[in-house]
């Protein structure tokens, strides 16, 4: 493990809490690539690319149909992400970071996700036809990573007042 | 805004003793007669009874002191500030997110304020199986009735909302008894928001009722500040170490201890979970291994119907009717029993607990106004496939709750749903959604049942909840059946009490507040008389 930054070299890389000897199986020899998916609590360039895709597939019909304000939507849901995340638990953070940091990957993008298109090029039919199999992979790992980007994803969306609008939701009463 | 007075502020400017946080820095030791860790039911319950007695109480709590002029009603502001974990809390396999307060009045002040006796079943059993020969109903009674009298408890006289109405309706036409929910409110506005702390004080959650009692009866009370370790000499102890926490319980300081307190009885009511953590990162005496064991989480099963009509089920008393019919009319340790209840649903609650994502779940989300979620919640801690999980320690001290969720739980969550989506057929709905990653929505009662009776019940796929955390630090009626002696006294440390639901030996069968009022109102009563020679009544 010697040549693992020093971010990675942390025992409690080998105790995360999302299944580690599976995730050390699946990166294999890509496991100095890994760069935390957090930094101070915020999402990472990579992880937030990554975040925008997997957001876009999950809220599919439910964001705006056109390209700019589902851009403009996405964006604001990102935002949100980051104010959710960076108050969350420092173990809580510990593991989203060591997850998106390994979904960013080439190899835990293809191994856990199952996606071959990098994050970049993916489209919203590949990610949601990735994200479909990891909901109902018999893979613990595969399926609590899902559990993991779900949460943030519509935690953040239905945080936002926006969402009131789509769903019908009048807002608190007046007291 | 209306005139609506807040106590927390009005108790403050009254020159109540509070520190922690921005009411200002611990100092270096604190000395009194009695150290209280935590805020929620039990805790409240003890601090009032002995400030009644005359003796010096602090109370130390690891969340924020928040009230009703903070309360906005809105989920992030809350989940962020009211609840363990941003109200993610999970279990070590993700298998089960758990519900469980964290600010001032613990879970008191966000619970939907469900309030039920111990049901007698469950007695019996702690009474075969724990050897507590003195939990009885008739001994209990007076202790409950007390506690019912200071909160204001009683059935909710005003009409149930559609989403509450619902499960009766379904309910009824297939033979099933469903009555009406206990309530802890005093002109309660009916909003619906009891899970976002109460903007209106109607809720008698330990924030407005005892807190405020021994605060103006000369307590202090510490916030932000987390009880880290008990220092452990000769079978007692001796002291307490505490440290300041952030808003998302990190330390302020790493390492640096914010205050020591030096107490003559030390009551630990930090929940469970939480309470059994505190222990082993104070290596307390476990001899038989039992300590952190047998935490129960009434794990929920649930099903999401779309109605014919509107639900709006974000307003309205949260919880109004409920059934114990699959509770109470079979054997307490054959196939685990369930209480039928509904949930609230609020933006985020609802879109983040479904299941499923894109163009179908967008479908379901524009029914929101027209979604009920109903919960099946299961009666864990009766059979021997039902040993609950175990509290460990991560690196960092924070705990963690292994709870490995069992066949005899997943059959149970399988009758539930085929109940739970029965009802809402006959109720009315469109559609029913199953609590499961495989299943899709189905429009009739036959569908569903075949769909829901070829779901493979695992852990993950199968969606479980819990709001409701209990045992760990269990009573018992001799050393090796319990950590805490029937009397609320840990076995083999003499001046801590244990007052919280940690201590019940199983899961309770219903939602626990009112069974912590009652059963620490008598253990704190003793308390109180042990410590000051007093005779103290909650009400």
């Amino acid at each position: 493990m010697k040549h693992l930054p020093p971010h990675l070299q942390r025992r409690s890389f080998l105790k995360l809490g999302i299944g580690a000897a599976v995730v050390l199986a699946v990166a294999g020899g890509a496991v100095a690539l890994i760069k935390p998916g957090l930094v101070n609590g915020r999402l990472s360039p990579s992880a937030r690319l990554l975040m925008a895709r997997v957001g876009q597939a999950m809220l599919q019909g439910t964001l705006p149909a056109d390209a700019l304000e589902q851009q403009r939507a996405i964006d604001a849901v990102l935002q949100r992400t980051d104010d959710f995340t960076s108050g969350l638990p420092e173990h809580v953070q510990a593991e989203l970071s060591q997850l998106l940091g390994l979904l960013a990957t080439a190899a835990g993008r293809r191994g856990i996700v199952g996606l071959s298109a990098s994050w970049e090029d993916a489209t919203v039919a590949e990610t949601g036809a990735a994200l479909q199999s990891m909901r109902a992979s018999g893979t613990e790992l595969r399926i609590q990573a899902y559990q993991g980007l779900h949460d943030i994803v519509f935690v953040p969306y239905f945080s936002g007042e926006e969402s009131w609008k789509t769903i019908g939701y009048p807002g608190p009463r007046a007291v | 805004m209306t005139n609506i007075i807040d106590p927390i502020a009005a108790g403050l400017q009254r020159g109540w003793k509070v520190l922690g946080g921005k009411h200002g820095a611990l100092p270096e030791r604190i000395t009194c007669d009695v150290a209280i860790i935590g805020s929620g039911a039990g805790a409240g319950i003890t601090a009032e009874l002995l400030t009644k007695a005359g003796l010096n109480v602090v109370i130390v709590e690891e969340g924020q002191l928040k009230s009703s002029t903070d309360f906005k009603q809105k989920e992030p502001e809350a989940y962020a500030s009211l609840y363990q974990e941003n109200a993610g809390r999970k279990t070590k396999d993700k298998g089960i997110t758990i519900l469980q307060g964290r600010s001032v009045g613990g879970t008191t002040t966000v619970n939907w304020t469900s309030s039920f006796h111990t049901p007698p079943d469950t007695l019996k059993f702690w009474q075969d199986k724990f050897g507590l020969k003195d939990y009885t109903t008739e001994t209990l009674a007076p202790y409950f009735q007390q506690a019912q009298t200071r909160l204001n408890i009683s059935p909710w006289a005003t009409a149930p909302n559609e989403n509450n109405e619902l499960l009766r309706r379904g309910a009824a036409k297939l033979g099933i008894k469903a009555e009406v929910i206990p309530r802890n409110v005093k002109g309660c506005y009916n909003l619906g928001s009891c899970g976002m702390g109460c903007p209106t004080n109607a809720k008698q959650s330990m924030l407005v009722t005892t807190i405020p009692f021994a605060l103006d009866h000369g307590a202090t009370l510490l916030v932000e500040t987390r009880a880290e370790k008990l220092v452990i000499e000769g079978g007692r102890v001796t002291a307490m170490q505490c440290i300041a926490v952030k808003p998302n319980a990190a330390p302020v300081e790493s390492g640096k201890i914010a205050t020591t307190i030096v107490a003559k009885h030390f009551v630990l009511a930090g929940g469970a979970i939480n309470s059994p953590a505190l222990l082993m990162r104070s290596k307390a005496p476990d001899p038989h291994k039992r300590l952190g064991t047998r935490t129960f989480l009434h794990p929920v099963a649930i099903t999401t119907a779309v109605m014919k009509d509107t639900v709006a089920a974000w307003t309205g008393a949260p919880q109004s009717i409920y059934s114990d019919h699959f509770l109470h009319t079979q054997p307490v340790d054959g196939p685990i029993g369930f209480k039928l209840e509904v949930a609230p649903l609020h933006p985020v609650f609802f879109g983040a607990n479904l299941p499923g994502f894109g163009e179908k779940q967008a479908e379901l989300f524009r029914q929101y106004p027209h979604a009920n979620v109903m919960l099946a919640l299961m009666r864990d801690g009766f059979h021997e496939q039902s040993v609950g999980g175990t509290v460990e320690l991560r690196d960092d001290g924070s705990p963690l709750l292994d709870y490995p969720i069992s066949d005899y739980v997943l059959d149970g969550a399988r009758r539930s749903m085929l109940t739970m989506a029965q009802i809402q057929f006959e109720a009315g709905a469109t559609m029913v959604y199953p609590g499961h990653e495989l299943a899709g929505g189905t429009s009739t009662w036959a569908a569903t049942k075949a769909a829901i009776e070829a779901l493979p019940m695992k852990p993950l796929l199968t969606k479980i909840g819990s709001a409701h955390v209990m045992g760990g630090c269990g009573l018992g009626g001799d050393d090796k059946l319990g950590v805490t002696r029937p009397d609320g006294v840990h076995w083999q440390l003499e001046n801590l009490s244990i007052h919280d639901g940690s201590l019940f030996p199983t899961s309770i069968g219903a939602n626990p507040q009112l069974s912590i009022y009652g059963n620490v109102n008598r253990l704190a009563q003793g308390l109180a008389k042990r410590l000051s020679g007093k005779d103290v009544l909650l009400a």
